[in-house]
């Protein structure tokens, strides 16, 4: 008996141990998976702070590859159809605080690699209504400053191509756009030289460091828009713009357009490139949406000459006239479908008729010879059509075609191209013709 | 322009009309996408108008108002939720892509609630203590009449209209980097109920079993809980519509469907859901 209360003692103590045993093992597991726990929600609030700082950088951007058929006999005998990549661009942004944006656009199409956009907004934080931007950026136009990703037609109105070239600008940008209020002003200033063409007496652009002005006028823009609200049928947008620019001239003389009024000039004098628009956008909800948007814009733009030197024959300062506007009909087909036309004029000379260039009487007063009225005086205008087939949320495909309509010069044979096919066969174009000038557009966009 | 043949153009602009007509054909299936705050009420009303319209096939997910809006502008969804305004940024993209400046639907009305561990002491904030708390100017419960302890955050990611809304009307800034983002208000509560410590936001539809935060505008008003009577009697501080969006005016089935969220039956069942009537 006392063998067996021996045994069952000895049994409850090992019992006893043994639990005390797990008891201690069980809780150093608790302490011990406790503190994993702790490292890992340490490492998980680290992860969070990191990722919350890369979320402030957002990556867009998009690809354009198209097919292009063009009409015209004098693009031979190098190419008139060809496959290119149009635009190939990543836009990154980082939104460093609140109401802080950098922005840097690099479009990596071949041979063609560029920076595009590199700037700074500034939002003020308390009114939220101004903002200032400062870098490289659009000028304030209505046609530029809309992307060419959600652009109807594939390229810019001709008025547009003309006097904004490149589209971008080097310079700063206030703008007031309170909120809860449909207007929106923009009032900026540019070195106002972009992508110009300054040719001294031995050909070299005097304008070709694109990283700093041509000369030390500054040129100023102001854009003011208003949207009117107009029920459940849509709305109007309707605003108008201003330039006002000078360049630096390199020659004593200055044309007129008129090719008869001829100012003298001091070199350094400013000439002055200034125009007005006024534009509208009508938006309607009508049978699945459709929008009718217009822009006329009219002034005085410039280019610069230089003096003659030694043999070389001086090119006069040249002061033109123009005008240009454009008007587009939209219109969606259901969610996946759209139609647009666009008509487009351009008139980069308005003082001289067709019938008159390159007639002898408006070279008569030019002391300097390349003065002469010519083909850069025809206006030009564009009939365009297109066809967008929304594939999906990233994917676009557009069926475009131009109708290219010239200015016709009044007397045969004054201004005339000469070309060559690749065959070897030659060619003129008389532009007292009209020359088919002609582009069908294939283009797929991708969008991310 | 002369040498353009009008007529010919004129029958092109009529067979597009005619095509324009053809593709505007109303929908049997429709899709609603958006708002997280939204979602539990969407997908109600969607259980219950199939139940009586059962050639209607209505699809419902969330993701957030960003994302659902998103989706209205690249052609993904019918009806976009959300629990904020649309951007400027946004409408311009819809007007790019649709021509149209979209529709607008408040369908509901939503207090943002203010989410705190019931064995918190802190029962009531006023919008610049929760907006201090928040941006992480306030980081202990001490500094509101609380126990000593760190206040963990827990919010929404920022594709969320109501990341968006408690920003622009309470935290007036950033949001502290120590906010820990959720995906869902429901996540944000669960959060929330295990954290002593944690306070967050979100719809009022989600606060069951949560203490809920008596929220004041200043320092010297009186505080209110996000109620029916509160919010409608706009005595509640942090009060919204919850909207609808769609890129053109609905016609067919989507009319019908909104006509009905917008009856006495989809806002009785607002109410039944935690939120609150538009009328």
């Amino acid at each position: 008996m006392k063998f067996h209360f021996l045994i069952l003692g000895i049994l409850l103590i090992v019992l006893s141990l043994n639990l005390r045993g797990q008891e201690v093992i069980t809780s150093d597991k608790i302490t011990e998976m406790n503190e994993q726990l702790n490292g890992l929600l340490e490492r998980v609030a680290t992860n969070e702070s990191d990722l919350s700082k890369l979320t402030k950088i957002k990556i867009s951007g998009y690809m354009q590859a198209q097919y292009q058929k063009f009409e015209s006999p004098a693009l031979l005998p190098t190419s008139n159809n060809y496959f290119a990549l149009r635009r190939v661009r990543v836009k990154f942004t980082y939104e460093a605080t609140d109401g802080v944006k950098f922005v840097l656009q690099p479009d990596f199409a071949p041979g063609a690699l560029a920076l595009k956009d590199a700037y700074v907004i500034l939002n003020d934080r308390w009114t939220k209504a101004f903002s200032i931007t400062m870098g490289k950026f659009n000028r304030p136009n209505y046609e530029v400053e809309y992307s060419s990703s959600q652009r109807e037609l594939p390229e810019r109105s001709s008025v547009i191509r003309a006097i904004y070239p490149g589209e971008r600008a080097i310079g700063a940008k206030l703008e007031f756009n309170p909120q809860n209020t449909p207007i929106h002003m923009q009032l900026a200033v540019f070195n106002g030289s972009e992508d110009l063409k300054i040719n001294n007496s031995a050909g070299s652009n005097l304008n070709s460091n694109e990283n700093k002005d041509y000369d030390n006028f500054k040129d100023v823009m102001a854009r003011v828009t208003y949207n009117l609200r107009l029920g459940n049928f849509g709305g109007l947008d309707f605003g108008a713009h201003g330039y006002f620019g000078k360049l630096k001239s390199m020659a004593t003389t200055t044309y007129l357009s008129d090719y008869t009024t001829v100012k003298s000039a001091n070199i350094g004098d400013g000439i002055a490139r200034s125009w007005g628009g006024a534009e509208f956008q009508l938006f309607a909800d009508v049978l699945g949406g459709l929008s009718v948007k217009g822009e006329y814009i009219a002034g005085k733009n410039a280019s610069i000459g230089f003096t003659p030197s030694g043999t070389t024959l001086g090119v006069a300062n040249f002061q033109n006239k123009f005008a240009g506007y454009y008007l587009y009909f939209i219109k969606n087909l259901g969610k996946k479908n759209q139609f647009a036309l666009r008509y487009d004029y351009y008139d980069p000379n308005t003082d001289i008729k067709d019938k008159d260039i390159a007639i002898s009487g408006y070279a008569a007063t030019a002391t300097l010879a390349k003065k002469m009225s010519g083909k850069s005086d025809l206006a030009t205008s564009t009939l365009g059509l297109a066809f967008h087939h929304y594939f999906d949320d990233n994917l676009r495909i557009t069926l475009a075609y131009d109708i290219v309509q010239n200015e016709k010069v009044g007397t045969s044979g004054k201004v005339v191209d000469n070309y060559t096919t690749a065959a070897g066969v030659a060619g003129t174009m008389d532009w007292s013709n009209a020359i088919n000038q002609n582009v069908m557009t294939l283009r797929i966009q991708a969008k991310f | 322009m002369k040498s353009f043949n009008l007529v010919k153009l004129a029958i092109a602009a009529m067979v597009l009309g005619a095509i324009s007509f053809a593709f505007a054909a109303a929908p049997q299936k429709i899709t609603v996408k958006g708002s997280d705050t939204l979602v539990i009420l969407a997908q109600k009303w969607a259980e219950e108008y199939m139940k009586t319209n059962s050639a209607v096939t209505i699809q419902v997910t969330g993701g957030g108002s960003g994302v659902g809006i998103s989706a209205l502008i690249n052609g993904a969804t019918d009806i976009a939720n959300a629990s904020r305004k649309m951007k400027p940024t946004e409408k311009e993209k819809l007007k790019a892509r649709y021509n149209t400046l979209g529709v607008e639907v408040a369908c509901a009305k939503d207090g943002i609630t203010v989410y705190l561990n019931p064995a918190n002491k802190v029962k009531e904030l006023s919008i610049k203590q929760l907006g201090d708390i928040f941006k992480g100017t306030i980081t202990n419960w001490k500094e509101v009449g609380g126990a000593d302890q760190a206040i963990k955050l827990y919010g929404r990611e920022n594709s969320s209209g109501t990341y968006v809304f408690f920003q622009e009307n309470v935290v007036k800034g950033d949001y502290a980097t120590s906010c820990q983002t959720l995906p869902g208000t429901a996540a944000v509560v669960n959060a929330v109920k295990k954290d002593p410590n944690g306070i967050g936001y979100g719809g009022a539809a989600y606060s069951e079993g949560i203490e809920i935060c008596k929220v004041k505008i200043d320092d010297k008003s009186q505080a209110y809980k996000a109620s029916a009577e509160t919010i409608k009697n706009n005595q509640y501080p942090i009060t919204r519509y919850l909207y609808m969006y769609l890129a053109n005016r609905p016609t067919g089935e989507i009319k019908k469907y909104i006509d009905w969220i917008l009856s006495a039956e989809g806002q009785k069942l607002v109410v039944e859901m935690g939120y609150f009537p538009v009328k």
